[in-house]
């Protein structure tokens, strides 16, 4: 199994719904507690698996506004495991997801160094490097709903744009998706092999108009007539 | 190796469901308790709003709960100490209540219009009017005037539901989708799930709004519009629909007045009314039996164009053929609109014929049998799948109202409403237009003590008899809602009682309740100015202020609280007993009604009570006969008791679902005992869900208007028809000319504003404060809108929250930032005929040209809602507030008017025009800076440690 | 990338402590300039192994959770960091060894041996703290063999400079150490030189198009969804005006080459003594510092085009 993501661009309305529903998961998690600095302070900040950037493209007024979701995209080629000294980060050979044995972790930064997509962030309190879980503790939960074993931020998308499953099996809803929305990965360059994918917005629907009606254009209220239409 | 994976103690939670209140969404939630600690909060999956998601509020609801910014136990300012100082002590409840017992007591028995009572973003409207009305003050509203209002009163006079929570679009079928203004809005969860099906469905998403973020950044077209100008681009589109001959003529015939007559006698009395027959009905032209008849009847087979000579000898003519002679006119042709709106007349054009092309091309047939109200059964409902929405960019202005009519014109026009594919009603919606409630208005009423309002003191006036004004003309209200200013305003104008209370204008106020509305900071115009004037002090009556006692009631330590004179805490809403009520503000869907309970999940671990209970407590010891036995007991032992029982009339409650001693009726029923419970068991909801037969063109639908007739959302079985030309508008009209057979104003500018502004067809003016100030001295539209993840919910205090915006930023157009030479992050003064203030520059491609704009309530006051002094929201942070002033500019020879919508009163947020310039080196920080608000009695019990770990598993902490 | 004093100092102190000992070593087996004596050279090793001991303790400073230090041999066959770690650790007990075989006066063959093993993974261990930062494809300015090489000659060259100055303490004959230094120092130039020529290219990396996928327009940030900074901000975000890099670099050159070259050329010409061999080090090792500062300064991780650069 690969399991992992897909970010529809198209619909994502950028509310962060999924970035709160991953913290509130988390905090009390396996991973959790994810600490919040100066939480009633001047420049308040924390631990966050989930963050959703915005972007425009092109200039006014032909720009167009991308909210852009961001987590760990559980590479199939995850540097950040291979760097990792002490062996704390780890891709699980069943199901692909990449983890980090908060046990283990001395804190070194040197697995956040390696990730191109700021997946990883160091919680200062535990002194431990954490990440996105794909929601380990859901997804595998015998006791939750069979419904709701799904990664907190999937379950939560208003706008549904987020999926979530395995990119091994070509018939999962996920690869068909990614087969027919021409699916892309984030800096394929890099050769990373991120399993999660992302969906380009969808080119825009063309309706045919008809600017020369047929009785040519109405000018006057005298060109109009009555019909006899009973109510 | 793999770790082991440490999965959760289900042993030791409990999971309960309640539903949201973070917002006016109000999304059923799952919540996840773990030693009476809050675990998880997750969107119900069953629930009818938002069908198992949640957006970043909801989920935030733990840091919610947990918030610093708490309230602890009743306070007092304390004796000696000025108001605005916030110095407090504590008080039992008790205390509390007796003294305002006391003091309502001798209101309620001298002049109960001394009291005003206004609440901000409740969701009780139907308990808090009946508890005014009771009381026996016309002094009532919620604050929808400085909300929506226009939405609500331009689809209540002309479709009989509207945007706002009476109605949503049919994202099931819709091909079209036009977002009119939207900010991150009401129905938020419905509109993205909605969205999302639309596009998945290839439907096309076009937006209008003068800055693209949110929803509009998913739109396939974005026309940045200039702010205000919307109504003309409606206007536009209808030209252009009338040019092509692209209307739906049966629609208009049926369901419309569009065929009825209107008299045509300029300077008579009576000009632009309806032509009458026999019962008052409307007349229409039959051209089959070539005769008058009547325009509710169902075998007619009436003129749409025409004029003709009523049998007393008046010209009338029909409503259609009024319109078409006035949109066709050039003044709307798309070139001619499309430099004041900054479209392209190419795209003005296209998408009206785009929507001609999806709405009768791309028809919609259901086979759905059903029968209209006439008794004639059709086989299928023919949809024409072209839906919009709006909201506050077209309510905001003060020619919102006839905005928001336009658009219904265009949706009219197109025969798109409440069918497949459109805008539908969510009941109790659709409603007789306007809906039958009038306000209170009998003067004798209003001024005797001891005694109840005989109706509501807010309604829907249809004429000037329905003004609550005394002899003379002088508003009875102390936000003089129903007066000549604002005629129309149903929802009352929250945003002018601190100004009128103040000025003794029409009178002075002796206590001022005000319930979850932050008037002292971002839910007021005028923001610093508001504040001098809370602590104003009377030069008549010594010691005394201006508005003598301030009660405040709510959860958080805003920056209201702070000039009370009693403070009463709240709960958080998992903490208490709601009903989300039909009598209220629905949660319905088109497909279902619904309502929905909470009921307290977690034990309050403070001195606070819910403000329902301490509502029908008061009621109680202040004998409201509603609340009273006959023997002068307390006729409900607590807020439970009063929903369950409570009956507004026979059968008729404030909760829909099991009703009936036994709890098997839906809709009506006697009360039930165990109601509560059954909603508890039933995931805290209910929906009726309508049959297919009843789910479609409810305005002429009989096997819906029965059931509506029966639960009471109407008061009888009779076809709502839709008015493009609104007949009570005329009504003022005629006031205002000096030709109405019945009160008319006699202040000049009064009737200037009635001549003006209320036309009986939509029509579009430049916004009033626009037509006041120098363009070339103020280039910019200035607006604010509220980030989807804090909208409606103030949530700076909410750690989670904050984080991802901890300051505001005032946004502008990259291109012409560059050629002002202002960069990112620049320090900037902003400045309009009210103030100024100093802010800080983002520059992006999405914002219209002319326009600059940031969210709204992200600054705060210093040492307000729980935070640190030094919060970027009170040090960085700022509101446009204090630029808008809750008064248009003055005018020489006129009293000052409030800056609203002239027909409704709707605040006008965004008819504000500026000018900015660079900030001198050196001039950093936001400005101005209010006093720093000092923590109450019991913050003490607050730790705001430098670092929060919050983890509900308390007991696997080491 | 956010220079952090520790690992500055570690990489630094351990580098020359690393080099010094290697080129002891050296100096050693071929008796250079006369040779030092038994004493002088356990004293020369034990400074170079204070600076190795130093940079190491230091390095534990970056670490937040520091309890779990230990386990960081565990990846030898992944991580250069954990190579870094082992042959760090596994070099520690053979340079005590040949410094025990040196003051016991050992048989030959046995110092010589445990010369030369010390010796060969004291090259292998600056290597491997080249390799932790070149085996990066995140950030450009390191992903390449430069980087190693820098390391390594630029750990030798403090340690060629710290042994002239022990030659020039011990009275020894200068001309050799100066030679050595005179072509370790020219080396860490050389390679220095073509490194900052080399960074200042962008070639072909990652932008913010190839990053958000969107190739087809101009691509800009708008907001990064938080008001202030998060790990990745504080981590990555620093960031260097190019003028003031200028300036450094010119700095490095100054202290760290051309400082310690003219020095060398004052010893050699019999006028400086231990003054100018002492300048020599410290301004040698001073410019190995700024080097590392700017080392990290100008590295920029490709997840700043997440929160707004073009390119990195």
């Amino acid at each position: 199994m690969r399991l992992g993501l897909v970010i529809d661009l198209d619909v994502c309305v950028g509310c962060h719904a999924c970035a709160i529903a991953c913290k509130e998961w988390n905090a009390s998690g396996t991973i959790g507690p994810l600490s919040d600095y100066q939480p009633y302070g001047a420049e308040p900040s924390g631990v966050w698996f989930n963050r959703i950037r915005h972007y425009e493209m092109d200039e006014y007024p032909n720009n167009k506004t991308i909210n852009f979701p961001m987590s760990c995209m559980h590479c199939e080629d995850a540097d950040c495991v291979t760097v990792c000294p002490t062996g704390a980060s780890y891709k699980r050979a069943e199901d692909g997801i990449v983890l980090i044995d908060q046990d283990k972790c001395m804190g070194c930064n040197y697995c956040s160094w390696a990730c191109p997509y700021g997946a990883r962030e160091l919680d200062r309190s535990s002194g431990t490097m954490k990440k996105c879980t794909l929601c380990i503790d859901r997804i595998y939960d015998q006791a939750l709903p069979v419904e709701e074993r799904q990664p907190a931020c999937v379950l939560t998308c208003p706008a549904h744009a987020r999926m979530f499953g395995d990119f091994d099996d070509p018939d999962s809803a996920v690869s068909r998706t990614v087969r027919e929305r021409g699916g892309f990965p984030l800096m394929p360059e890099l050769n990373y092999n991120p399993t999660n994918t992302y969906l380009p917005p969808r080119r825009k629907p063309v309706i045919p108009v008809d600017t020369r009606p047929r009785g040519g254009l109405k000018e006057s209220i005298k060109q109009f007539a009555n019909k006899l239409v009973r109510r | 190796m793999n770790a082991k994976i440490k999965l959760e103690h289900h042993d030791a939670q409990e999971i309960r469901y309640t539903t949201c209140y973070m917002c006016a969404c109000r999304c059923g939630i799952k919540v996840t308790l773990e030693d009476n600690k809050v675990r998880f909060i997750q969107g119900n999956r069953n629930h009818p709003t938002n069908q198992g998601v949640l957006c970043a509020k909801g989920s935030a609801g733990i840091m919610k709960q947990y918030s610093t910014a708490k309230l602890t136990q009743p306070l007092m300012r304390k004796p000696g100490t000025e108001r605005g100082e916030g110095i407090y002590e504590a008080i039992s409840w008790d205390q509390a209540l007796d003294t305002l017992t006391d003091r309502l007591e001798e209101i309620r028995a001298t002049d109960p219009s001394k009291l005003g009572y206004f609440t901000g973003r409740d969701q009780m409207q139907a308990l808090t009017g009946l508890w005014a009305q009771q009381f026996g003050t016309p002094n009532w509203s919620a604050h929808g005037g400085f909300c929506s209002v226009n939405m609500a009163a331009a689809g209540l006079y002309s479709i009989g539901f509207s945007f706002w929570e009476f109605g949503a679009p049919d994202w099931d079928y819709a091909k079209y989708f036009i977002m009119w203004g939207v900010a991150e809005d009401h129905s938020s969860n419905p509109i993205k799930i909605g969205l999302e099906k639309l596009k998945r469905r290839g439907g096309k998403f076009v937006t209008v709004n003068p800055v693209r973020t949110g929803y509009s950044a998913i739109a396939d077209e974005w026309l940045p519009i200039k702010p205000g100008m919307d109504g003309l681009l409606a206007m536009s589109m209808v030209h252009v629909l009338l040019k092509h001959e692209k209307f739906d003529y049966e629609f208009l015939v049926r369901y419309t007045n569009a065929s009825w007559l209107v008299v045509q006698t300029p300077g008579q009395l009576g000009d632009g009314l309806f032509l009458r027959g026999e019962n008052d009905h409307p007349l229409v032209w039959d051209i089959d039996k070539e005769a008058f008849r009547n325009g509710l009847d169902g075998d007619i087979a009436p003129a749409l164009f025409g004029e003709y000579v009523a049998p007393d000898g008046r010209r009338v003519k029909t409503v259609m053929s009024i319109m078409v002679e006035r949109y066709l006119d050039e003044r709307y042709a798309p070139e001619n609109v499309a430099l004041e709106c900054g479209l392209p007349a190419e795209a003005i054009e296209r998408i009206a014929l785009e929507m001609a092309h999806v709405a009768f091309k791309e028809t919609v047939e259901l086979p759905i049998e059903w029968t209209d109200v006439w008794g004639r059964k059709h086989d299928k409902v023919v949809g024409r799948p072209v839906a919009m929405y709006a909201m506050r960019g077209i309510a905001a202005h003060s020619n919102g109202f006839h905005s928001c009519r336009a658009i219904h014109m265009i949706q009219m026009l197109l025969g798109a409403l409440d069918a497949p594919g459109n805008f539908r009603a969510r009941a109790p919606y659709p409603k007789p237009i306007p809906p039958h409630q009038l306000p209170e208005n009998n003067i004798d009423v209003i001024n005797a003590p001891n005694t109840p309002l005989s109706r509501p003191p807010l309604g829907f006036p249809t004429r000037p008899e329905d003004l609550v004004i005394d002899e003379f003309g002088n508003p009875l209200r102390i936000d003089k809602a129903y007066s000549w200013e604002v005629p129309i305003a149903s929802h009352g104008l929250m945003h002018m009682v601190i100004t009128n209370a103040t000025n003794h204008d029409p009178y002075a106020l002796d206590t001022l309740i005000l319930f979850m509305a932050n008037m002292a900071w971002n839910s007021t115009m005028n923001t610093a100015n508001i504040q001098d004037m809370l602590r104003a002090k009377d030069p008549e009556e010594p010691g005394q202020y201006k508005i003598p006692f301030l009660v405040v009631i709510d959860a958080f330590h805003s920056e209201m609280t702070n000039f009370a004179d009693l403070i009463l805490p709240d709960t958080t809403y998992l903490e208490r007993h709601d009903c989300i009520s039909l009598l209220d503000r629905p949660i319905s869907e088109p497909d279902a009604a619904a309502d929905a309970i909470r009921y307290p999940l977690v034990k309050p671990d403070r001195d606070v009570r819910p403000w329902q209970e301490v509502m029908v407590e008061l009621a109680g010891r202040l004998k409201f006969p509603a609340f009273t036995r006959p023997d002068g007991t307390r006729k409900f032992r607590d807020y439970p008791d009063f929903i369950v029982n409570f009956e507004r009339s026979p059968g008729v409650g404030f909760l829909a679902g099991w009703r009936g001693k036994d709890g098997s009726q839906s809709l009506k029923g006697e009360p039930n005992p165990n109601q509560w419970q059954k909603y508890i068991e039933n995931q805290s909801f209910f929906a009726h869900h309508w049959p297919d037969n009843q789910k479609y063109m409810r305005y002429a639908n009989k096997d819906y208007l029965d059931v509506a007739a029966d639960a009471g959302f109407v008061g009888k079985v009779e076809p709502i028809i839709m008015q493009f030309y609104s007949e009570p508008l005329q009504k003022f009209r005629l006031a205002g000319q000096g030709l109405y057979d019945g009160p008319q104003p006699t202040n000049q500018v009064d009737r200037e504003r009635l001549m003006k502004y209320f036309d009986p067809l939509p029509m579009w003016y430049e916004p009033l404060e626009q037509q006041r100030v120098d363009k070339e001295e103020y280039p910019f539209f200035a607006l604010t809108q509220r980030p989807m993840f804090m909208y409606h919910s103030w949530d700076s205090q909410n750690v989670w929250l904050r984080q991802i915006m901890a300051q505001n930023y005032l946004y502008m157009n990259a291109r012409r930032a560059a050629e002002m030479g202002i960069q990112d992050f620049d320090w900037i003064w902003v400045e309009s005929h009210n103030g100024k203030i100093r802010c800080q520059v983002k520059t992006m491609e999405g914002t219209q040209e002319d326009t600059i704009w940031t969210w709204n309530a992200i600054g705060k006051q210093k040492g307000a809602w729980g935070l640190k002094e030094n919060a970027s929201e009170a040090t960085r942070g700022f509101l446009l507030n204090h630029l808008i002033s809750e008064l248009l500019p003055e005018k020489a020879g006129e009293r000052r008017v409030t800056n609203s919508d002239p027909v409704t009163g709707q605040a006008a947020w965004f008819d504000l025009r500026v000018k900015i310039w660079k900030a001198a080196p050196g001039e950093t920080g936001a400005w101005p800076q209010l006093d720093v608000l000092k923590p109450y009695p019991g913050d003490e019990r607050y730790e705001r440690p430098d670092v929060l770990r919050y983890d509900a598993r308390s007991h696997e902490k080491n | 990338m956010h220079p952090a004093f520790s690992v500055i100092f570690f990489t630094v102190a351990s580098g020359a402590g690393f080099g010094l000992f290697s080129l002891l070593f050296i100096a050693d087996t071929f008796k250079l300039g006369g040779g030092f004596s038994d004493q002088q050279l356990v004293i020369g090793g034990l400074v170079a192994l204070g600076l190795i001991a130093f940079g190491l303790l230091s390095s534990t400073f970056h670490l937040a959770n520091p309890k779990n230090a230990w386990r960081a041999f565990s990846r030898f066959r992944t991580s250069w960091l954990s190579r870094e770690g082992v042959f760090a650790v596994v070099f520690m007990p053979l340079a005590l060894i040949y410094l025990v075989c040196i003051w016991f006066d050992a048989p030959l063959w046995l110092r010589e041996t445990f010369g030369f093993l010390s010796a060969v993974l004291a090259w292998i261990t600056v290597f491997s703290t080249g390799m932790i930062y070149a085996c990066l494809k995140t950030i450009r300015q390191w992903n390449t063999p430069l980087v190693p090489a820098n390391y390594l000659a630029l750990g030798y060259a403090s340690g060629s400079l710290l042994l002239l100055l022990g030659a020039v303490v011990a009275g020894l004959d200068p001309a050799p150490f100066i030679a050595m230094a005179a072509l370790i120092v020219s080396i860490a130039a050389v390679l220095k030189a073509i490194y900052y020529f080399w960074i200042r290219s962008t070639g072909l990396t990652p932008t913010i198009n190839t990053a958000t996928g969107f190739t087809r327009a101009k691509v800009k940030l708008l907001d990064t969804g938080h008001t202030h900074g998060t790990f990745l901000t504080q981590e990555f975000g620093f960031q260097i005006a190019r003028r003031s890099a200028g300036l450094l670099k010119i700095v490095v050159f100054g202290l760290g080459f051309v400082l310690p070259g003219l020095m060398l050329v004052w010893i050699f010409n019999e006028q400086g003594g231990q003054t100018a061999a002492a300048v020599a080090a410290l301004a040698g090792i001073v410019g190995a510092a700024i080097e590392r500062w700017l080392f990290f300064a100008e590295a920029r991780h490709v997840v700043n085009l997440y929160h707004g650069a073009q390119r990195c």
